[in-house]
């Protein structure tokens, strides 16, 4: 797509792709400086590769009960480098098709969230009075309940499913995307050339998608990787809580099923560790980008850093 | 009298009691860390004093015997309360409680039982026969008083108590389960004084007043409940100073309390736990048969008394054909192998093999042995045909998926249902796990299609026969019935009146195994297994302690109190160090992954921006 013909006669839109090509080049050339965001990215290549060919490496096979190969709780060994479950299966293979799982679940309830948090932002800074308050009356409200316990419920009256753990992640955790991006609406809407794009006629719509999206777009983009670890978290939280869906693999079902089958007082490590290190790189290498990208799209952030 | 377990359900009223309930959340961090005892109690030879602490992690319903159900506060009663019969030991045949001796009338209508006369209340006072009929009339004319064991007493049609020392009962119809009246006998002179008995839960005034061989002086509800020995007992007073049933709702933390000595026994281990164990020093691990089973039970169309019908159970499982092959699909030995890893025996009949004298087992021609071939076989004769995707068609067209009712406190649930949805999905069902802390509104709407289910069963079974007759169900669609889940056949309902009212105990026993065949043959019980009792003590705490049966016997909920009457303390009392190096170990692993994780939430809190902590 970006391939240009260079010359003075490009159209407008060839002018659009240059100036993109050479912002993304810009934000390449600082993102390179943050170390840590570098580390995240290649920790996020290594586990995007991983989950997205699991199909291909481990196969859903391995998630099946009834052709387990191994005997249950079986420590490392050759054949099984993780040991295996209580049911036999490859702890390994579980390990890397959890993967897939958790990081989709994370990703949608992010997406999920920040949607939420951009919709009710952009629209409380754009309108103002009686509708801006009544919304972030009720931003301030789950602003205040205690995230998890709000998923808990959700989770519990909701039928046992991953649309339901990307729901109640998605709907708890969306207060602080909606203020963030309500701040920068309200900065972004005091600028003059908002002023003149309303005198020339632009109406609510044009100057909210137009002006004021692509103006908080770094923010919400930076908000997302962030939101995304924290994602992560809580569907290993509520998969390890006994909410998740018992038949679907994911790293906080694996811990949750190495609990209830007594792994910890046994010392059985290996059923517990593995699945507990993924969750914790994850969500370490998603947060080390999200800075990353935070401080370069905010320079007053990166000074200080 | 009800006494069901984890997967029991409590006069269909408190379906769920096992271990970790609703609250799961708190035990997010006991899962990984040692867990932390804010009220630390002392070790037993810490002040002279020899504490015997079990940990348990069902919560007690209520102290009171006219509403208790749930086994923990049932195993609580027979301590405080003489019943008026007990089982023996060895063999589970009758023996004297506070009643001496008891015989029925030549016409079998009249039992007269003779009242001990050295059995006092803790108060002082004599226990006589006039608490018994006292207790028994109260559940005979109130009807709350009767929520827990109102069922023994529905025969009754007049208590009286002649003598101090004479107790009659005169009944409507014959009934054999009259040395088997498993109800605590309150002082009378207490409990007149109670007004509300749906309402009082014996729980505000310490200590209370009871006759069995240890006397509750504490108790804190989900924390601790405490009993001294009654040194008055008749049968001798129990050799501990102090008896402290003592909260774990984790499993894990309950072991890793053993280890560390802070309790002296532990029940429901899982296969894990209880290998781990087996190494360590200073701890008996005790495997024994169980007196539960495990099934699978299938709604059979749930419907009332007054005959209106009610749920939405799948309709293909009206077809005993769809039930047999379901069956068949089972491969219960891999369930023993895999889910119980051996800590359970095949199920067969309804009755586990330990109490023998009920015991049934199908005839090679009855059996309905693993055969997935036949089972695929049995749908097609039964018209639902596979479509173009391999899966079965209902009679309305659409796919066959069956909704299954777990406890999602139940690991063994998950774990079976998993293998379910694998060897139901090669015959080209579907199938779709509902797991719920608490299973009892669906369960009594009717509103699932088969449901994990599981009931202790007394050294009498005519309760748990009970629950599968036509009477038990609901009066209406908005009652609570007593049945299990809903069966209802008018060939069952007539053994069952029959053997109630044989007295000749080979003649009943043989009429219970044709009740076990024709519960067989419907198909709509499905027993999977019958799970052992794993359970662990400490022998640097606890010296001598007897199981029921003597010979491979359970210790915790036993049908009587001679587990925590006989057990003696060991000389040494305290708690050794060497709790075991794994312990150690898994707490370094444990705290590694804790610290990874909680630089993790560091990082993650360090945002400036970021108000809100997940």
């Amino acid at each position: 797509m970006t391939t240009e013909t260079k010359g003075v006669t490009a159209g407008p839109r060839a002018l659009a792709w240059q100036r993109r090509r050479r912002s993304a080049v810009r934000f390449w050339q600082q993102y390179r400086t943050h170390r840590a965001g570098l580390a995240g990215l290649a920790g996020l290549a290594f586990f995007a590769l991983l989950a997205l060919t699991a199909p291909l490496t481990v196969g859903s096979d391995v998630s099946s009960v009834t052709g387990a190969p191994g005997r249950p709780m079986e420590s490392p060994s050759g054949e099984f480098p993780l040991g295996t479950d209580q049911f036999g299966r490859n702890l390994l293979g579980l390990v890397v098709w959890g993967s897939r799982v958790s990081l989709l679940v994370g990703l949608l309830a992010a997406a999920l969230s920040v949607a939420i948090g951009a919709l009710v932002g952009i629209t409380a800074g754009h309108f103002k009075g009686a509708y801006a308050t009544v919304l972030m009356r009720i931003t301030d409200w789950f602003l205040v309940m205690p995230t998890l316990v709000l998923a808990i419920a959700l989770a519990t009256v909701m039928s046992r499913s991953l649309g339901t753990v990307v729901l109640a992640i998605g709907v708890t955790s969306w207060p602080t995307t909606a203020r963030l991006v309500r701040a920068q609406t309200l900065a972004v809407e005091s600028r003059p050339y908002i002023e003149r794009a309303k005198a020339l006629g632009g109406g609510h719509w044009h100057i909210m998608s137009r002006h004021v999206l692509p103006n908080v777009m770094p923010l919400v983009l930076a908000q997302t990787t962030l939101m995304i670890s924290s994602s992560i978290l809580a569907e290993a939280t509520l998969a390890f809580l006994g909410l998740g869906d018992p038949t679907v693999v994911s790293w906080g079902g694996l811990l949750q099923d190495a609990r209830e089958a007594g792994a910890v007082s046994s010392g059985n490590w290996w059923y517990l560790v593995p699945p507990g290190i993924a969750i914790a790189v994850v969500a370490l290498a998603f947060t080390l980008c999200g800075r990353a990208v935070e401080s370069v799209l905010n320079p007053r952030l990166g000074v200080a850093r | 009298m009800s006494t069901p377990d984890q997967h029991g359900r409590v006069n269909a009223r408190v379906p769920r009691l096992l271990a970790l309930t609703g609250a799961a959340a708190l035990t997010l961090t006991a899962g990984f860390a040692t867990p932390l005892d804010p009220a630390p109690r002392q070790a037993a030879a810490a002040d002279g004093d020899k504490v015997l602490t079990v940990a348990v992690a069902q919560s007690v319903d209520s102290l009171s015997p006219f509403l208790a159900a749930r086994l923990v506060s049932t195993s609580i009663h027979r301590l405080m309360y003489e019943y008026l019969i007990n089982y023996d030991p060895k063999d589970n045949h009758a023996v004297p409680g506070l009643a001496t001796r008891w015989e029925p009338s030549p016409d079998k209508l009249t039992w007269t039982y003779t009242i001990r006369t050295d059995s006092k209340w803790s108060d002082g006072r004599q226990a006589t026969a006039e608490d018994a009929a006292w207790t028994f009339n109260k559940m005979m004319t109130d009807d709350d008083a009767a929520t827990a064991n109102g069922s023994f007493v529905t025969n009754f049609e007049k208590v009286t108590a002649p003598s101090p020392t004479q107790l009659v009962v005169r009944l409507k119809k014959p009934q054999a389960t009259m040395a088997a009246l498993d109800v605590p006998i309150v002082p009378r002179h207490v409990w007149e004084k109670v007004d509300d008995f749906s309402e009082f839960n014996n729980d505000k005034s310490f200590p209370v007043v009871g006759n069995g061989p240890y006397i509750l002086t504490d108790y804190k509800p989900d924390s601790y409940v405490r009993l001294k020995p009654n040194k008055t007992f008749w049968r001798g007073a129990p050799k501990f100073d102090e008896l402290v049933f003592k909260y774990y709702k984790d499993g894990d933390a309950a072991v890793a309390a053993l280890q560390k000595g802070e309790v002296s026994f532990v029940s429901n281990l899982t296969p894990a736990q209880a290998a781990s164990l087996k190494t360590q020093d200073d701890i008996r691990v005790n495997d024994a048969p169980g007196r539960r089973f495990y099934a699978l039970a299938t709604n059979p169309g749930a419907r009332a008394r007054n005959g209106q019908k009610f749920g939405d159970g799948h309709p293909s499982l009206l077809d005993e054909r769809v039930r047999h092959a379901l069956f068949m699909a089972v491969d219960r030995k891999t369930v023993i192998d895999k889910v119980f890893q051996g800590h359970a025996v095949e199920g067969e009949g309804y009755i586990p093999p330990r109490f023998s004298t009920y015991f049934w087992e199908p005839s090679d021609g009855q059996t309905l042995a693993y055969d997935p071939a036949k089972a695929a076989q049995l749908l097609d004769q039964a018209g639902y045909k596979k479509n173009g995707d391999g899966k079965r068609l209902g009679k309305d067209g659409k796919p066959i998926n069956y909704r299954i009712l777990c406890h999602a406190t139940d690991p063994n649930d998950k774990a079976i249902g998993q293998y379910l949805q694998e060897w139901w999905g090669e015959l080209g069902i579907g199938v779709t796990l509902n797991c719920l802390d608490n299973v009892s509104d669906p369960w009594l709407a009717g509103t699932y299609d088969l449901a994990f289910d599981g009931w202790s069963v007394n050294p009498d079974p005519d309760f748990v026969l009970s629950i599968h007759t036509c009477a038990a169900l609901p009066a209406t669609p908005k009652d609570t019935g007593a049945t299990d889940n809903f069966i209802c056949d008018k060939q069952y309902d007539d053994l069952y009146a029959k053997q109630l009212a044989e007295y000749d105990p080979a003649k009943r026993a043989d009429i219970v195994k044709q009740m076990e065949s024709r519960l067989y043959d419907l198909g709509y019980m499905n027993v999977m297994a019958y799970p052992n009792a794993v359970e662990a003590y400490r022998t640097d705490q606890i010296k001598s302690i007897t199981t029921m049966p003597e010979k491979a016997g359970n210790i915790m909920g036993q049908d009587g109190y001679w587990s925590w009457w006989s057990a003696v303390p060991a000389d040494s009392g305290g708690s050794s160090d060497s709790s075991g190096s794994t312990g150690v170990v898994v707490g370094a692993v444990a705290g590694a992954a804790v610290l990874v994780g909680a630089g993790v939430f560091f990082a993650l809190r360090r945002r400036a921006t970021a108000e809100d902590r997940e």
